[in-house]
């Protein structure tokens, strides 16, 4: 169920990579959220910036807390940076579709671009360490801040990164670390893929599952504003034809659904 | 000590409706009700204006569709519905349900466009007026070239007017150099009431793109940033027509509403500030009454208008 609160920063500490983790209390919030699903926060009780902000929730702490792990990347998260213990926010959620549940004989093959990991994190904590994490970035200062990367590795049988300057993991895409991962199959069980990070490489990683005959699930992304299905904003386009809201029919889609614009 | 506080009394009669209360939800910014129904008692609002209807389907514009401004937005939805007759038969019975009135907001890319929408509502029950969109500024024909042009809105909505029983409300656009002109046109067309204004036509650029940050180029300005735009334009055609009008464009709180009342609004309607917070209507509503309690103000009725000038 959706709810609007006045969430609590429990905390709001720097981790390295300019990400910050940031604790929020809301009553009952982590008993309903689901990987995949998101919160609108809004940064400020002013009307600049006005809209509030989309952020994927990267784990529920107990029944009454979640976390969220976001980059420093603008005017919103800037000011999000400057919160504090004790300061509230405005917080609409949990939204949207997440995940589906992972299957008992499915590998989970978990597919990060850049800042495209919270959803994924939590996913990860629902699999029972079955899931194959590839984490892929530009360069090592764009992968996951390190907690993280120790966290995913404790949630799952195996993590592989890749940057594309070389400067951390294997030298490449994301997109060659899953070819090769599906290559092999040396997992047992049927390999699902789960994706969240920039639309071309939700693009990419969606056309190698579909070659490899595959189930795919991406989390979308597009500007939104009202978070709730209202202002048509964040409009995917479908191959049926027309618009589905990411908010509302997603922000998690079977990546068969969508049309893709071909890079 | 306790102190009794008489409630101001916040009926208003709006062109033969009676409304509950003054506010209104903006059409686009509360979609057909449900998607705010599990934040906001919908009995609560003195009428909910729904997204705009069109005779067929429409698709909407490609993404990227909103952008964010200055304490407001820049919005190319490309008015995406699913068409009247959905609208009837999938949105209306729901918001039936609930006792506050239900204003439907048409457009068209033609004068029969409008016309077919019009005649196809006016066969059905629980509508309490009809809202005549004349000044979408993100769809490349109709829309705001009926609302720039005072001889094509005045034609149009003298034919809307012909076709239905129902109140007509003309929404008018405010990228226009005089409105009171489009204002007077409305009501020689016959026309019940106003609503004012739609957005303001804007841009924005990626500097670093050279891209626009729209993929229709342009779109509508809306929010805060609006409001003093929209409080002089109720105020000029305020003075310059007898017909009640709803004045909208940056309402996020009661004094803001009671700003658009004094400057000659009957009704507000809230919209962007829905998007910033799904309780924005019965915040507003909140307000107003305690600022009426405040002042000293026995009913919303007598502020209608009662700007002093010095």
């Amino acid at each position: 169920m959706n709810k609007l609160y006045r969430a609590e920063i429990l905390s709001n500490k720097a981790v390295g990579r300019g990400y910050r983790r940031m604790k929020l209390k809301a009553e009952g919030i982590g008993k309903t959220a689901a990987p995949g699903q998101f919160v609108m926060l809004r940064v400020t009780r002013n009307l600049d910036p006005l809209l509030a902000r989309p952020f994927g929730i990267f784990s529920t702490v107990s029944g009454n807390i979640i976390e969220i792990v976001y980059r420093i990347v603008g005017r919103g998260t800037i000011l999000l940076s400057d919160a504090g213990p004790g300061d509230e926010l405005f917080m609409l959620g949990p939204l949207g579709n997440g995940f589906p549940a992972v299957r008992k004989n499915a590998v989970p093959i978990l597919v990060s671009g850049g800042s495209g990991f919270p959803p994924l994190y939590f996913l990860a904590s629902k699999t029972r360490k079955r899931a194959v994490v590839l984490l892929g970035a530009k360069s090592e200062d764009c992968l996951p801040p390190k907690d993280v990367i120790g966290g995913f590795k404790k949630l799952s049988s195996q993590v592989r990164i890749a940057t594309e300057d070389g400067s951390a993991g294997e030298t490449g895409l994301i997109t060659d670390l899953l070819a090769d991962v599906l290559e092999r199959r040396s997992m047992k069980g049927e390999p699902v893929v789960y994706a969240c990070g920039p639309n071309a490489m939700l693009c990419a990683v969606s056309m190698i599952a579909q070659k490899a005959g595959i189930e795919c699930y991406v989390s979308m992304e597009e500007r939104m504003a009202c978070g709730v299905g209202a202002c048509m904003g964040c409009s995917i386009h479908m191959n049926m034809g027309g618009y589905s809201r990411a908010c509302k029919e997603g922000p998690v889609f079977d990546s068969r659904e969508i049309r893709w614009k071909q890079p | 000590m306790e102190t009794t506080v008489n409630r101001p009394s916040m009926w208003v009669d709006f062109a033969g409706i009676r409304l509950k209360n003054p506010v209104l939800t903006a059409s686009g910014t509360f979609g057909y009700g449900e998607e705010y129904a599990e934040f906001v008692d919908l009995n609560m609002l003195g009428g909910i204006i729904v997204k705009g209807v069109s005779i067929k389907p429409i698709q909407g514009n490609p993404p990227p569709r909103i952008w964010e401004t200055p304490s407001g937005m820049l919005n190319a939805i490309g008015l995406e519905n699913p068409g009247v007759d959905v609208f009837i038969s999938e949105k209306l019975p729901y918001l039936r349900k609930f006792d506050t009135a239900v204003i439907v907001n048409i457009f068209g890319y033609s004068v029969e466009d409008y016309l077919a929408v019009t005649e196809r509502l006016d066969s059905v029950e629980g509508i309490s007026a009809i809202e005549v969109n004349i000044s979408c500024p993100n769809v490349k024909a109709g829309g705001m070239v009926f609302g720039t042009d005072v001889d094509a809105s005045y034609a149009l909505l003298s034919q809307v007017r012909k076709r239905t029983r129902l109140p007509i409300i003309a929404k008018l656009s405010p990228n226009v150099t005089d409105i009171t002109v489009f204002a007077r046109a409305a009501v020689d067309a016959g026309c019940d009431g106003l609503s004012l204004i739609n957005t303001l036509l804007g841009m924005a650029i990626d500097v670093r793109s050279r891209r626009p940050r729209l993929a229709n180029c342009t779109g509508g300005l809306s929010g805060p940033a609006v409001r003093p735009v929209a409080v002089r334009m109720v105020w000029q055609a305020a003075k310059a027509v007898n017909i009640p009008i709803i004045g909208m464009g940056g309402i996020v709180t009661g004094e803001d509403a009671l700003e658009f009342i004094l400057a000659g609004a009957t009704a507000v309607a809230v919209g962007t500030a829905n998007f910033i917070n799904p309780r924005a209507s019965i915040d507003v509503l909140c307000g107003m009454e305690a600022i009426l309690s405040q002042t000293g103000a026995g009913s919303v009725r007598e502020l209608i208008g009662r700007v002093n000038q010095a």
